[in-house]
Protein backbone atom coordinates (compact mmCIF):
# COMPACT_ATOMS: atom_id res chain seq x y z
CA UNK A 1 0.00 0.00 0.00
CA UNK A 2 2.64 2.27 0.87
CA UNK A 3 4.77 1.57 -1.99
CA UNK A 4 1.48 2.25 -4.47
CA UNK A 5 1.58 5.43 -3.08
CA UNK A 6 4.98 6.66 -3.12
CA UNK A 7 5.40 5.55 -6.61
CA UNK A 8 2.50 7.37 -7.80
CA UNK A 9 3.96 10.06 -5.90
CA UNK A 10 7.26 10.00 -8.17
CA UNK A 11 4.80 9.53 -11.22
CA UNK A 12 3.24 13.19 -10.62
CA UNK A 13 7.16 14.54 -10.68
CA UNK A 14 7.57 12.59 -13.73
CA UNK A 15 4.76 13.67 -15.65
CA UNK A 16 4.80 17.01 -15.02
CA UNK A 17 8.64 17.54 -16.34
CA UNK A 18 7.67 15.90 -19.66
CA UNK A 19 4.93 18.28 -20.56
CA UNK A 20 6.26 21.20 -18.77
CA UNK A 21 9.73 22.66 -17.96
CA UNK A 22 8.19 23.50 -14.25
CA UNK A 23 8.19 21.17 -11.59
CA UNK A 24 5.17 20.72 -9.40
CA UNK A 25 6.97 22.78 -6.62
CA UNK A 26 8.37 25.71 -8.52
CA UNK A 27 4.15 25.40 -10.24
CA UNK A 28 2.81 25.80 -6.51
CA UNK A 29 5.48 28.86 -6.33
CA UNK A 30 3.96 30.50 -9.26
CA UNK A 31 -0.07 29.91 -8.00
CA UNK A 32 0.97 31.56 -4.59
CA UNK A 33 2.92 34.42 -6.46
CA UNK A 34 -0.12 34.99 -8.61
CA UNK A 35 -2.42 34.64 -5.21
CA UNK A 36 -0.88 37.50 -3.48
CA UNK A 37 -0.26 39.81 -6.38
CA UNK A 38 -3.95 39.09 -7.47
CA UNK A 39 -4.96 40.19 -3.34
CA UNK A 40 -2.82 43.23 -3.16
CA UNK A 41 -3.38 44.99 -6.87
CA UNK A 42 -6.37 47.38 -7.53
CA UNK A 43 -6.66 45.67 -10.79
CA UNK A 44 -7.87 42.46 -12.33
CA UNK A 45 -3.82 41.15 -13.36
CA UNK A 46 -3.93 39.07 -16.37
CA UNK A 47 -5.42 35.31 -16.11
CA UNK A 48 -2.80 32.63 -15.09
CA UNK A 49 -5.26 29.61 -16.79
CA UNK A 50 -2.24 27.55 -17.29
CA UNK A 51 -1.02 27.75 -13.64
CA UNK A 52 -4.76 26.85 -12.09
CA UNK A 53 -5.26 24.09 -14.89
CA UNK A 54 -2.18 22.31 -13.83
CA UNK A 55 -2.70 22.58 -10.58
CA UNK A 56 -6.09 21.27 -10.82
CA UNK A 57 -4.70 18.30 -12.46
CA UNK A 58 -2.15 17.56 -10.02
CA UNK A 59 -4.53 17.80 -7.28
CA UNK A 60 -6.83 15.57 -9.02
CA UNK A 61 -4.00 13.08 -9.92
CA UNK A 62 -3.15 13.13 -5.97
CA UNK A 63 -6.61 12.78 -4.90
CA UNK A 64 -7.09 9.79 -7.64
CA UNK A 65 -3.97 8.10 -6.06
CA UNK A 66 -5.60 8.85 -2.41
CA UNK A 67 -8.76 6.82 -3.61
CA UNK A 68 -6.54 3.72 -3.78
CA UNK A 69 -5.17 3.74 -0.40
CA UNK A 70 -7.04 2.64 2.82
CA UNK A 71 -8.27 4.63 5.75
CA UNK A 72 -5.69 5.84 8.41
CA UNK A 73 -2.96 5.53 6.16
CA UNK A 74 -0.13 8.13 7.78
CA UNK A 75 1.15 9.44 4.18
CA UNK A 76 -2.44 10.12 2.90
CA UNK A 77 -3.12 12.13 5.86
CA UNK A 78 -0.02 14.14 5.12
CA UNK A 79 -1.23 14.19 1.01
CA UNK A 80 -4.37 15.32 1.94
CA UNK A 81 -3.14 18.16 4.39
CA UNK A 82 -1.27 19.51 1.33
CA UNK A 83 -3.82 19.10 -0.80
CA UNK A 84 -6.12 20.92 0.71
CA UNK A 85 -3.52 23.87 1.88
CA UNK A 86 -3.22 23.88 -2.32
CA UNK A 87 -6.73 24.08 -2.53
CA UNK A 88 -7.55 26.75 -0.32
CA UNK A 89 -4.67 28.82 -2.03
CA UNK A 90 -6.27 28.34 -5.79
CA UNK A 91 -9.84 28.84 -4.24
CA UNK A 92 -8.61 32.27 -2.60
CA UNK A 93 -7.22 33.01 -5.81
CA UNK A 94 -9.70 32.73 -7.89
CA UNK A 95 -12.45 34.07 -5.65
CA UNK A 96 -10.40 36.95 -5.58
CA UNK A 97 -10.53 37.46 -9.15
CA UNK A 98 -14.22 36.96 -9.55
CA UNK A 99 -14.79 39.67 -6.82
CA UNK A 100 -12.82 41.95 -9.19
CA UNK A 101 -15.14 41.06 -11.76
CA UNK A 102 -18.00 42.16 -10.08
CA UNK A 103 -16.31 44.85 -8.84
CA UNK A 104 -15.21 46.16 -12.33
CA UNK A 105 -17.04 44.33 -14.76
CA UNK A 106 -17.82 47.00 -17.51
CA UNK A 107 -14.05 48.57 -17.61
CA UNK A 108 -13.25 45.10 -17.68
CA UNK A 109 -15.42 43.83 -20.56
CA UNK A 110 -14.43 47.23 -22.26
CA UNK A 111 -10.78 46.23 -22.29
CA UNK A 112 -11.29 42.87 -23.63
CA UNK A 113 -13.11 44.27 -26.74
CA UNK A 114 -10.79 46.38 -27.00
CA UNK A 115 -7.83 44.12 -26.93
CA UNK A 116 -5.98 43.93 -30.56
CA UNK A 117 -6.10 40.57 -31.90
CA UNK A 118 -3.48 37.74 -30.31
CA UNK A 119 -2.94 40.01 -27.36
CA UNK A 120 -3.19 38.05 -24.00
CA UNK A 121 -6.84 38.29 -22.27
CA UNK A 122 -7.78 39.54 -18.97
CA UNK A 123 -9.60 36.78 -18.42
CA UNK A 124 -10.20 32.54 -18.60
CA UNK A 125 -13.18 31.67 -20.91
CA UNK A 126 -15.06 31.16 -17.81
CA UNK A 127 -14.36 33.94 -16.38
CA UNK A 128 -14.96 35.73 -19.15
CA UNK A 129 -18.68 33.90 -19.65
CA UNK A 130 -19.09 34.85 -15.45
CA UNK A 131 -18.31 38.94 -16.51
CA UNK A 132 -20.97 39.20 -19.29
CA UNK A 133 -23.87 37.35 -17.75
CA UNK A 134 -23.02 39.46 -14.85
CA UNK A 135 -23.28 42.04 -16.98
CA UNK A 136 -26.80 41.25 -18.37
CA UNK A 137 -28.52 40.47 -15.26
CA UNK A 138 -27.05 43.53 -13.64
CA UNK A 139 -28.98 45.09 -16.57
CA UNK A 140 -32.21 43.43 -16.30
CA UNK A 141 -32.11 43.75 -12.58
CA UNK A 142 -31.57 47.91 -12.87
CA UNK A 143 -34.54 47.82 -15.59
CA UNK A 144 -37.04 45.57 -13.91
CA UNK A 145 -36.95 47.29 -10.61
CA UNK A 146 -36.41 51.17 -11.26
CA UNK A 147 -35.41 51.99 -15.26
CA UNK A 148 -38.55 50.49 -16.55
CA UNK A 149 -40.33 53.00 -14.44
CA UNK A 150 -38.43 56.04 -15.19
CA UNK A 151 -39.48 58.39 -18.08
CA UNK A 152 -38.59 57.06 -21.07
CA UNK A 153 -35.66 59.68 -21.43
CA UNK A 154 -33.75 58.69 -18.28
CA UNK A 155 -34.37 54.91 -19.00
CA UNK A 156 -30.52 53.98 -20.16
CA UNK A 157 -27.70 53.61 -17.59
CA UNK A 158 -24.23 53.73 -19.01
CA UNK A 159 -22.56 51.03 -16.68
CA UNK A 160 -19.09 52.32 -17.60
CA UNK A 161 -19.94 55.55 -15.90
CA UNK A 162 -22.36 53.93 -13.40
CA UNK A 163 -19.82 51.55 -12.31
CA UNK A 164 -16.46 53.22 -10.67
CA UNK A 165 -12.47 52.40 -12.51
CA UNK A 166 -10.19 50.56 -10.10
CA UNK A 167 -7.96 53.35 -9.02
CA UNK A 168 -4.45 52.80 -10.49
CA UNK A 169 -3.51 55.31 -8.22
CA UNK A 170 -3.64 53.84 -4.56
CA UNK A 171 -0.72 52.50 -3.00
CA UNK A 172 0.81 49.03 -3.40
CA UNK A 173 4.07 47.50 -0.98
CA UNK A 174 6.06 44.94 -3.24
CA UNK A 175 8.61 43.17 -2.74
CA UNK A 176 11.58 43.52 -6.11
CA UNK A 177 12.46 40.23 -8.11
CA UNK A 178 14.63 41.62 -10.41
CA UNK A 179 16.75 44.51 -10.44
CA UNK A 180 15.02 47.74 -12.17
CA UNK A 181 16.25 51.01 -12.60
CA UNK A 182 15.21 55.04 -12.68
CA UNK A 183 11.89 54.07 -11.74
CA UNK A 184 9.82 57.64 -12.06
CA UNK A 185 7.97 58.50 -8.98
CA UNK A 186 5.72 61.46 -9.61
CA UNK A 187 5.45 64.14 -6.91
CA UNK A 188 2.87 64.20 -4.25
CA UNK A 189 2.32 67.66 -4.34
CA UNK A 190 2.62 70.92 -6.49
CA UNK A 191 5.91 72.12 -4.77
CA UNK A 192 7.80 68.79 -5.36
CA UNK A 193 10.18 67.38 -7.80
CA UNK A 194 9.54 64.23 -9.66
CA UNK A 195 12.78 61.95 -9.06
CA UNK A 196 13.83 58.49 -10.24
CA UNK A 197 14.27 55.54 -7.62
CA UNK A 198 16.54 52.38 -8.46
CA UNK A 199 14.80 49.21 -6.87
CA UNK A 200 17.35 46.93 -6.34
CA UNK A 201 16.47 43.26 -6.29
CA UNK A 202 15.11 41.93 -2.44
CA UNK A 203 14.26 45.40 -1.49
CA UNK A 204 11.28 46.40 -0.42
CA UNK A 205 8.70 49.46 -1.43
CA UNK A 206 5.64 51.54 -0.77
CA UNK A 207 4.72 53.52 -4.04
CA UNK A 208 1.53 53.78 -6.46
CA UNK A 209 0.46 50.93 -8.26
CA UNK A 210 0.23 52.83 -11.28
CA UNK A 211 4.12 53.14 -11.57
CA UNK A 212 4.86 49.52 -11.21
CA UNK A 213 1.82 48.33 -12.80
CA UNK A 214 4.39 47.06 -16.12
CA UNK A 215 6.66 45.35 -13.27
CA UNK A 216 3.87 43.53 -11.63
CA UNK A 217 2.79 41.31 -15.16
CA UNK A 218 6.41 40.98 -16.28
CA UNK A 219 6.86 39.47 -12.78
CA UNK A 220 9.63 41.77 -11.87
CA UNK A 221 8.29 42.93 -8.50
CA UNK A 222 5.90 40.70 -6.55
CA UNK A 223 3.25 42.54 -4.37
CA UNK A 224 3.23 41.76 -0.86
CA UNK B 1 -4.93 40.15 3.92
CA UNK B 2 -6.33 38.54 7.46
CA UNK B 3 -3.79 38.08 9.74
CA UNK B 4 -4.65 34.28 9.33
CA UNK B 5 -3.54 34.28 5.74
CA UNK B 6 -0.13 35.31 6.98
CA UNK B 7 0.15 32.89 9.11
CA UNK B 8 -0.68 30.38 6.46
CA UNK B 9 2.28 32.10 4.70
CA UNK B 10 4.54 31.36 8.12
CA UNK B 11 3.17 27.49 8.13
CA UNK B 12 5.66 26.84 4.79
CA UNK B 13 8.71 27.48 6.50
CA UNK B 14 10.50 24.37 7.81
CA UNK B 15 11.88 23.61 10.99
CA UNK B 16 13.42 20.69 12.25
CA UNK B 17 11.64 17.55 13.95
CA UNK B 18 12.84 14.38 15.85
CA UNK B 19 10.12 11.96 14.94
CA UNK B 20 9.19 9.11 16.79
CA UNK B 21 7.73 6.54 14.01
CA UNK B 22 9.91 5.27 10.94
CA UNK B 23 7.81 6.19 7.84
CA UNK B 24 9.29 6.23 3.97
CA UNK B 25 10.11 9.08 1.85
CA UNK B 26 6.89 10.94 0.92
CA UNK B 27 6.47 12.56 -2.68
CA UNK B 28 4.09 15.63 -1.63
CA UNK B 29 3.57 18.06 -4.84
CA UNK B 30 5.73 20.89 -3.37
CA UNK B 31 8.83 18.98 -3.05
CA UNK B 32 9.68 15.78 -0.69
CA UNK B 33 9.85 14.75 2.70
CA UNK B 34 11.70 12.79 4.56
CA UNK B 35 12.89 9.71 5.20
CA UNK B 36 11.69 9.62 8.60
CA UNK B 37 13.55 7.31 11.59
CA UNK B 38 12.76 7.67 14.92
CA UNK B 39 15.06 10.44 16.81
CA UNK B 40 16.84 11.19 13.53
CA UNK B 41 16.07 14.70 13.16
CA UNK B 42 14.30 15.45 9.61
CA UNK B 43 13.37 18.71 7.98
CA UNK B 44 9.40 19.22 7.43
CA UNK B 45 7.25 22.46 7.04
CA UNK B 46 5.99 23.92 10.40
CA UNK B 47 2.26 22.46 8.90
CA UNK B 48 3.06 19.32 9.41
CA UNK B 49 5.29 19.66 12.33
CA UNK B 50 2.60 20.92 14.54
CA UNK B 51 0.05 18.37 13.20
CA UNK B 52 2.63 15.23 13.86
CA UNK B 53 3.34 17.26 17.54
CA UNK B 54 0.16 17.45 17.80
CA UNK B 55 -0.58 13.82 17.62
CA UNK B 56 2.33 13.49 20.11
CA UNK B 57 4.56 11.80 16.65
CA UNK B 58 7.69 14.01 16.99
CA UNK B 59 9.30 16.85 18.92
CA UNK B 60 10.04 20.17 17.38
CA UNK B 61 13.56 21.09 17.52
CA UNK B 62 13.20 25.10 18.16
CA UNK B 63 15.23 27.05 15.22
CA UNK B 64 18.35 28.88 16.16
CA UNK B 65 17.29 32.07 16.61
CA UNK B 66 14.57 31.38 19.11
CA UNK B 67 17.06 31.24 21.78
CA UNK B 68 16.63 34.26 25.02
CA UNK B 69 20.67 35.29 24.07
CA UNK B 70 20.32 35.85 21.01
CA UNK B 71 17.40 37.93 21.02
CA UNK B 72 18.09 39.83 23.46
CA UNK B 73 21.19 41.08 21.21
CA UNK B 74 18.01 41.73 18.76
CA UNK B 75 16.26 43.53 21.37
CA UNK B 76 18.64 45.86 22.08
CA UNK B 77 20.14 46.07 18.39
CA UNK B 78 16.29 47.03 17.84
CA UNK B 79 15.85 49.78 20.77
CA UNK B 80 19.53 51.41 19.95
CA UNK B 81 19.06 51.83 16.29
CA UNK B 82 16.28 54.12 14.67
CA UNK B 83 15.89 52.17 11.27
CA UNK B 84 14.54 48.66 10.95
CA UNK B 85 17.11 45.82 11.66
CA UNK B 86 17.09 42.57 10.36
CA UNK B 87 14.98 40.39 11.99
CA UNK B 88 15.80 36.42 12.52
CA UNK B 89 13.27 35.16 9.85
CA UNK B 90 10.79 36.84 7.92
CA UNK B 91 8.23 34.94 9.97
CA UNK B 92 9.46 35.26 13.21
CA UNK B 93 6.53 36.85 15.09
CA UNK B 94 4.00 34.31 13.79
CA UNK B 95 6.89 31.13 14.35
CA UNK B 96 7.07 32.28 17.41
CA UNK B 97 3.51 32.40 18.03
CA UNK B 98 2.74 29.10 16.54
CA UNK B 99 5.73 27.03 18.22
CA UNK B 100 5.07 28.53 21.48
CA UNK B 101 1.23 27.67 21.96
CA UNK B 102 1.78 24.10 20.53
CA UNK B 103 5.24 22.67 21.28
CA UNK B 104 6.10 24.87 24.41
CA UNK B 105 7.34 21.81 25.86
CA UNK B 106 10.05 21.52 23.56
CA UNK B 107 11.29 24.82 23.62
CA UNK B 108 13.67 26.04 26.66
CA UNK B 109 12.74 29.06 28.38
CA UNK B 110 9.65 29.31 26.47
CA UNK B 111 8.06 32.26 28.48
CA UNK B 112 11.14 34.47 28.45
CA UNK B 113 11.12 33.83 24.35
CA UNK B 114 7.81 35.05 24.35
CA UNK B 115 8.29 38.17 26.37
CA UNK B 116 11.03 39.01 23.78
CA UNK B 117 9.70 38.52 20.74
CA UNK B 118 6.69 40.78 22.07
CA UNK B 119 9.33 43.61 22.77
CA UNK B 120 10.80 43.47 19.53
CA UNK B 121 7.86 43.60 17.75
CA UNK B 122 6.44 46.31 19.89
CA UNK B 123 9.47 48.63 18.87
CA UNK B 124 9.40 47.89 15.72
CA UNK B 125 5.65 48.72 15.38
CA UNK B 126 5.98 51.82 17.37
CA UNK B 127 9.44 52.50 14.56
CA UNK B 128 6.76 51.69 12.03
CA UNK B 129 3.52 54.20 13.31
CA UNK B 130 6.06 56.92 13.55
CA UNK B 131 7.74 56.39 10.22
CA UNK B 132 4.31 56.00 8.42
CA UNK B 133 3.17 59.05 10.18
CA UNK B 134 6.28 60.94 8.68
CA UNK B 135 5.64 59.52 5.16
CA UNK B 136 2.09 60.82 5.13
CA UNK B 137 2.87 64.50 6.93
CA UNK B 138 5.95 65.22 4.54
CA UNK B 139 3.51 63.87 1.17
CA UNK B 140 6.66 61.44 0.57
CA UNK B 141 5.32 59.34 -2.74
CA UNK B 142 8.23 56.19 -2.01
CA UNK B 143 9.05 54.73 0.52
CA UNK B 144 11.94 51.82 0.98
CA UNK B 145 11.09 49.39 3.42
CA UNK B 146 13.12 46.74 3.92
CA UNK B 147 13.67 44.66 6.95
CA UNK B 148 9.82 44.81 7.35
CA UNK B 149 8.31 41.63 7.65
CA UNK B 150 4.87 40.56 5.95
CA UNK B 151 2.82 40.60 8.81
CA UNK B 152 4.02 44.15 10.34
CA UNK B 153 3.20 45.70 6.53
CA UNK B 154 -0.18 43.51 7.04
CA UNK B 155 -0.96 45.44 10.93
CA UNK B 156 -0.54 48.98 9.35
CA UNK B 157 -1.63 48.15 5.71
CA UNK B 158 -5.47 49.12 5.77
CA UNK B 159 -5.03 51.92 7.54
CA UNK B 160 -2.25 53.46 5.80
CA UNK B 161 -3.38 52.80 2.16
CA UNK B 162 -7.12 53.66 2.69
CA UNK B 163 -5.85 57.04 4.43
CA UNK B 164 -3.46 57.78 1.51
CA UNK B 165 -5.89 57.26 -0.50
CA UNK B 166 -8.37 59.33 0.94
CA UNK B 167 -5.76 62.28 1.19
CA UNK B 168 -5.27 61.97 -2.31
CA UNK B 169 -8.97 61.97 -3.26
CA UNK B 170 -9.21 65.21 -1.43
CA UNK B 171 -5.95 66.72 -2.73
CA UNK B 172 -6.62 65.93 -6.09
CA UNK B 173 -9.83 68.16 -5.75
CA UNK B 174 -11.70 65.74 -8.48
CA UNK B 175 -15.80 65.89 -9.12
CA UNK B 176 -17.54 62.39 -8.21
CA UNK B 177 -18.05 61.12 -11.75
CA UNK B 178 -15.07 62.40 -13.45
CA UNK B 179 -12.99 59.77 -14.88
CA UNK B 180 -9.94 60.05 -12.35
CA UNK B 181 -9.76 59.84 -8.78
CA UNK B 182 -12.35 57.57 -7.83
CA UNK B 183 -11.94 54.86 -5.45
CA UNK B 184 -12.88 51.22 -4.66
CA UNK B 185 -15.87 51.59 -2.42
CA UNK B 186 -19.20 52.50 -4.44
Amino acid sequence: MMDALSDDGSDVNQDDTQEDVMTPAELIAKLEEAWLNEKFSPELQENKSEVVECVMEQLSHMEENLQRVKKGDAKASIHRMEIDRIRFVLSSYLRSRLQKIEKFFPHILEREKSRGEGAPSLLSPEEFAFAKEYYANTETYLKAVALKRMPPNLQTVDMLKAVPEPCLDSFVFLRVKERQENILVEPEADDQREYVVDLEEGSQHLMRYRTIAPLVSSGAVQLI
Amino acid sequence: MDASEVEFLAEKETVTIIPNFSLDKIYLIGGDLGPFNPSLPVDVPVWLALNLKQRQKCRIVPPAWMDVEKLEEIRDLERKEDTFTPVPSPYYMELTKLLLNYASDNIPKADEIRTLVKDIWDTRIAKLRLSADSFISQLEAHAKLDNLTLMEINTIRTFLLDSLNCMYKLRSNLQPGSSKGQFKDF
